[in-house]
């Protein structure tokens, strides 16, 4: 069962199309991240999913009802806003409490609520502090400790973790995870950074120019995308996209690009499209491989090599050509600028129409 | 800004500032000493500025008829005009900040200019207007001519402070169950305080100033201490400068207490919310 729906809804602002015909069901106690590009319209599609705006065409369905029409109140949403908006004049305990007491809970039935859930957010020390003495993670922690006190199924997260340092966003990572799998609940949470897709989504629906273009699990959207714009933005670093052509070899389809010319299985959707683009994510580059027959290899100039800590960022350059590698550190420590080799197995390319940006194909490795 | 270094010219420097001071001062110090005065103290050339102080100009003063009255029309009259004018302006600038309606730049100017035009301009057809609902020398009639008089300035200073709260607030309280009178009065107002107090001094010190249209639309049930100098200036032929200093002192203090102990939210108030913080 979905938890929501959205039928053919569409949002302009003046002459500004933000949300376009857009269709996306979100399954019931699923962890579901919404991901898109800034201004993609993600905080648009929640405004329309918490009732703080009207579409302008089609339905929102949640658990089963037409809420188009309904106030914010009578949806019934847990939520946490992009920026924290904890009250200043409410100490962190009234802030929590605040969803319980607008449903009438009194201060008895909510203080245990309260600190059982400042407990599992490790702000239990914070309660009686007033939001100005807080830091960010802090007044962050607060805001999520707020979204989630609401005695529903349904909780929206817009963005929550914009602006904290990465130690800070992956502690909250692990406690939304938690949170989410404890309440039993559905948690929709919007993002425009891939990491938080990769490290948090359970589903993902990919926002782009205000149409989900593609959704479903996490893993296989990661691992097979279906649009050039989700291999394009979900991933880290961002993958390779060189130009293309399909060609036949004997009767056999090939892609040709500046670096590789490999043989190519296409889809149903393959047909009339010759110029592609050939996807490529970093991390399928070998740097100086061993010998493998499979392996398609050639020149390369690393250019610039990122240390990331434990993983190396390696910027090459070939026959005109700028690629990105990712490689372990054990891998590539003895990495410099300068000549190299590089190989790919040829099933890791992915082929998406220039017409359209549909993937109509992959790489593999024999003829036939 | 000007940077003394030298510590003689820093003194010299503070004393020029402290001689504008009391240059600015000296009337309002000269008519204060006056209520200490006799009659003949106060008109005595030269003038005196070492005397024996008398307070039987207080005494007068108190069992005067009418004075007492006075006291009571302005403080009545000042605080209800202020109070409706605030709750009212609070409403408008949250509407205007809000839902920013079309035309709201236009329609802020237009309330604002309100407040340029002459009053001698509008007197005559306010009078006639007055007159005609017979609102003139009463309480409702001066009240809400006050309270329209500073709606357009405090809608000003309010929207400026109602624009300074994020509407995130508003939005988390809506989804969350809270209606918009929730959101008004629970979220956004506590917020305001500062707007609030502002504009309800900056407004109820025009209106415990206000003159003209006291004279000209109140009468003997709603004589204000303003309109009361005039009335009661002359006695036995000639200025009665015991009353003038006097009733000048006592008329003082409100507002000099009163800017006095909220200065801070006078500067809030002066740039519409723009230095919110320092309160």
């Amino acid at each position: 069962m979905n938890a929501v729906e959205f039928h053919n809804v569409s949002k302009r602002y003046g002459r500004n199309t933000v949300i376009d015909s857009l269709n996306m069901a979100v399954e019931a106690d699923s962890f579901t991240v919404i991901f898109g590009a800034p201004a993609s319209g993600k905080s648009t599609l929640l405004r329309l999913l918490t009732g703080l705006e009207k579409p302008d065409n089609g339905h929102i369905i949640m658990r089963g009802e037409d809420v188009t029409a309904y106030s914010p109140a009578k949806r019934n949403i847990g939520y946490v806003p992009q920026s924290f908006a904890l009250y200043p004049h409410y100490q962190v305990f009234d802030n929590i409490a605040y969803p319980l007491k607008l449903m009438g809970y009194s201060r008895q039935q909510v203080a245990p609520l309260v600190e059982s859930t400042a407990d599992r957010l490790k702000i239990s020390h914070l309660l009686q502090k007033k939001p100005n003495q807080l830091s960010g993670g802090e007044k962050q922690r607060v805001a999520i400790a707020r979204g989630i006190m609401k005695n529903t199924n349904i909780f929206v997260l817009d963005d929550p973790l914009t602006g904290l340092d990465f130690k800070l966003r992956e502690q909250l990572f692990d406690d939304m995870r938690e949170m989410q799998a404890s309440l039993d609940a559905t948690f929709i949470y919007t993002t425009s950074d891939a990491l938080e897709v990769l490290m948090l989504a359970e589903n993902v629906n990919i926002l782009d120019a205000g149409k989900i273009i593609e959704a479903g699990a996490q893993e296989a959207i990661y691992s097979r995308p279906d649009h050039v714009r989700t291999m394009s933005l979900l991933g880290f670093p961002e993958a390779n996209l060189l130009p293309g052509q399909i060609d036949h070899d004997s009767g056999q389809p090939c892609c040709q690009t500046k670096l590789f010319t490999f043989p190519v299985t296409l889809n149903q959707r393959a047909n009339g499209h010759a110029q592609v683009r050939v996807g490529l994510r970093p991390q399928d580059i070998k740097i100086a491989p061993a010998a493998d027959a499979d392996l398609m290899v050639c020149d390369a100039d690393i250019t610039l090599v990122e240390d990331l800590g434990g993983e190396l960022v390696i910027y090459l350059e070939t026959n005109g050509e700028a690629l990105t590698a990712m490689v372990s550190y054990a891998a590539g420590r003895a990495l410099t600028e300068g000549h190299t080799r590089i190989g790919v197995h040829p099933s890791r390319f992915l082929l998406y129409a220039d017409a359209d940006g549909h993937n109509i194909g992959q790489g593999t490795v024999t003829n036939g | 800004m000007i940077r003394i270094r030298n510590r003689r010219n820093r003194r010299l420097y503070h004393l020029l500032l402290w001689l504008v001071v009391f240059i600015f001062f000296a009337p309002v110090l000269w008519i204060m000493l006056g209520a200490f005065k006799t009659t003949d103290g106060i008109l005595a050339i030269p003038p005196q500025f070492i005397f024996v102080p008398t307070f039987d100009n207080f005494i007068d003063l108190a069992t005067r008829p009418n004075v007492s009255d006075y006291f009571v029309n302005s403080i009545v009259i000042s605080v209800t005009a202020v109070t409706i004018a605030i709750a009212v302006a609070f409403m408008a600038a949250y509407a205007f900040s809000r839902f920013n309606p079309p035309g709201t730049d236009l329609i802020m100017f237009l309330l604002l200019s309100i407040r340029m035009v002459p009053a001698v301009a509008v007197v005559i057809p306010v009078f006639l207007m007055y007159s005609a609902f017979g609102w003139r020398n009463s309480f409702l009639g001066m009240t809400l001519f006050y309270a329209m008089f500073s709606i357009p300035f405090s809608v000003w200073i309010l929207k400026g402070f109602i624009d300074g709260v994020s509407k995130r607030f508003d939005e988390t309280a809506l989804v969350n169950g809270g209606s918009r009178w929730h959101v008004i009065f629970r979220v956004v107002l506590p917020q305001v305080g500062p707007g609030l107090v502002a504009a309800f001094i900056f407004n109820l010190i025009f209106v415990w100033n206000e003159f003209l249209f006291n004279l000209i639309l109140g009468g003997r049930d709603v004589t204000t201490i303003p309109v009361s100098f005039s009335t009661d200036l002359y006695s036995d032929g000639g200025v009665d400068w015991t009353f003038v200093a006097s009733m000048t002192t006592v008329y003082m203090i409100p507002p000099i207490m009163t800017v006095y102990l909220f200065q801070r939210y006078l500067l809030v108030g002066m740039t519409f919310g723009t230095v919110r913080g320092e309160v």
